[in-house]
């Protein structure tokens, strides 16, 4: 008696289970198995239809030929690798000083995490307006510029978190032993938050690759970036499907390899370093 | 003996002489420390204070996007306590907010506990639900819209297939729920793998006691799972209604603030971006800075708190 109600337990807990991941897989998929659609099929009427089809390229052929995709795609790299190694390059020493010095008795740092609350919607005006005067809207340098001031509180927050996983008489042995402060962070420190320095500049480039509002009020055509021209495909006179899928499908694939593969850190990554998975 | 004493005083005499080079004097610890976290203090104030004032003084004008702006004192204030496009859209912000963070939190302890026990197949389960995560919302919400159109949208087939018939996914009145219905789609992983990991971490033998002591399921829950669960809850829904009230992405992806579905980021921006009236625009964005300002203040508290907790 008592076996049979594990068992109908053991069965219950699998169809949970399996129904909430193919409720969380089946969008992504779906992605997938529109890009490789025909239009007719797309707009077929029919389950068989949408399940059964005879796969084309044809979306894809559409989409480079007809679009700007690898401009974007070149623009979006641009953009988030600079903006990426711009915040790491102000995050790492101020986190090494929050975590090593305590500089500021914990209230700058803290306050960091404040701008992340920022709305966005708040700067879009300014830096509008200002940067038509400077001549940078639809440039690369302008964006770079914004996603940095994005990033930077949050990369300096998790950065933060790993610095102080060092334990500082590692760093104390070091200077006994003569080394001087720079050689201390190259030698020892840094070899040990690799871990953590990668994965927040991971962060920082998917959430630059990523970002929408910005991107799309501040591009047009020469820094026009990858989101900004998936979006174009929904909305325009006609809608293009096909196209969008195709498109998404080739610039969604780096953030679920990042997903997949930085599973330990991501977790950790969005609450800010508080909870380590 | 008097060698030494005069060595003594010969170095000084050189010290007193040498002035630090500014090398030295900044590689000392005490400016060293604060020489490094500048550049951030720099990006961001300059990133913060310049939208700032400029809203500020912004907001006392009427002013398009180029030409001339009229200093009209408080009246772009006055249209917005009067103004229901402002109310509204408010409103449903934090209604959508609490929403979608009940819902995350629910699911998220019903996952986790089912979750948390051994079984086939553990580790592939944790890291499939984490996909959706890192994908750009637009794109997802712009996926949804599809999925869920009325005539060939997969879901009202699917639904029509098993006789639910085909649900008005995008009706005024309904809209904002299904976009709260794909918020949380794509953020239910997070609270679920935070508190699965949050579960994971609990001290066993304290559960062990209470079932020694007889305690039903339920009421452990209740008084032992829950409480050792709330810092983590209390970061998640912290988290969580950061990224809310900006909420703007699903929106282009879906609805385009049409049939009732404006919130506090679309409305700043159509009103800047469409209607180009920066003035009123800044306003609202001013407005929406001090409600933010608010909440934040409410809760950064305990945000802190709890990172500090578990930092």
């Amino acid at each position: 008696m008592k076996s049979k109600g594990i068992v109908v337990k053991r069965i219950l807990f699998w169809v949970v289970t399996l129904l909430v991941l193919a409720g969380i897989l089946f969008p992504l998929l779906w992605i997938y198995l529109t890009a490789f659609k025909s239009s007719n099929d797309i707009f077929a009427g029919t389950l068989q239809r949408q399940l059964i089809f005879t796969p084309t390229l044809e979306n894809f052929k559409r989409l480079f030929v007809q679009f700007p995709f690898f401009r974007s795609m070149g623009n979006s790299l641009i953009i988030s690798i600079s903006s990426t190694v711009l915040v790491m390059v102000i995050a790492l020493p101020a986190a090494y000083s929050f975590a090593r010095w305590n500089t500021g008795g914990g209230h700058i740092l803290f306050n960091t995490i404040a701008s992340r609350m920022f709305p966005g919607a708040v700067a879009a005006i300014p830096f509008f307006l200002i940067y038509r005067a400077l001549h940078l809207l639809d440039t690369h340098i302008g964006l770079i510029l914004l996603f940095m001031y994005f990033n930077v509180s949050f990369a300096t927050f998790l950065l933060y978190g790993f610095f102080r996983d060092v334990p500082v008489e590692l760093e104390q042995a070091a200077m006994i032993d003569g080394y001087g402060r720079f050689a201390i962070f190259r030698k020892i420190v840094l070899p040990l938050v690799l871990p953590g320095i990668a994965t927040t500049s991971v962060f920082c480039l998917i959430w630059s690759w990523n970002e929408f509002l910005y991107s799309f009020l501040f591009t047009r055509n020469a820094a026009k970036t990858i989101t900004v021209l998936i979006s174009s495909f929904w909305g325009s006179i006609e809608v293009q499907y096909g196209t969008m899928a195709a498109g998404a499908a080739i610039s969604i694939l780096p953030t679920l390899i990042a997903a997949w593969f930085m599973q330990r850190y991501i977790i950790r990554g969005l609450t800010f370093g508080a909870v380590k998975g | 003996m008097a060698n030494a004493k005069n060595n003594v005083a010969i170095v000084n005499e050189i010290s007193l002489i040498r002035k630090p080079s500014i090398w030295e004097t900044l590689s000392n610890e005490k400016y060293f420390k604060w020489m490094l976290v500048l550049p951030l203090i720099i990006v961001l104030l300059v990133f913060m204070i310049y939208p700032l004032v400029f809203c500020m003084y912004k907001s006392f004008f009427q002013s398009g996007l180029s030409g001339n702006s009229t200093f009209i004192g408080l009246q772009n204030y006055r249209t917005m306590l009067r103004d229901v496009n402002f109310w509204i859209p408010l409103g449903r912000t934090f209604q959508v907010t609490v929403i979608c963070i009940v819902a995350e939190l629910l699911i998220g302890l019903g996952l986790g506990t089912l979750w948390n026990r051994e079984f086939r197949g553990q580790n592939i389960v944790r890291g499939l639900i984490l996909l959706p995560l890192l994908v750009a919302p637009l794109i997802l919400s712009i996926v949804w819209n599809f999925l869920l159109e009325y005539n060939i949208g997969f879901v009202n087939q699917i639904f029509s297939a098993i006789g639910l018939g085909r649900v008005r996914w995008w009706a005024p009145g309904g809209a904002i729920y299904t976009i709260c219905a794909i918020t949380i789609w794509q953020w239910f992983p997070f609270s679920a793998s935070v508190l699965l990991a949050g579960l994971k971490s609990l001290p066993k033998d304290v559960f062990e006691a209470a079932k020694v002591d007889g305690a039903k399921g339920w009421y452990t829950f209740r008084r032992l799972t829950l409480p050792m669960l709330s810092p983590l809850i209390v970061i998640i829904t912290l988290l969580r209604t950061m990224w809310l009230i900006r909420l703007f992405d699903p929106l282009y992806g879906t609805t385009r603030g049409a049939v009732n579905t404006e919130l506090l980021d679309w409305m700043v921006y159509r009103t800047s971006f469409i209607y180009f009236d920066i003035g009123y625009g800044s306003t609202l964005a001013i407005m929406s800075l001090f409600l933010t300002i608010i909440i934040g203040a409410i809760m950064f508290r305990q945000l802190i708190k709890a990172l500090n907790a578990s930092n």
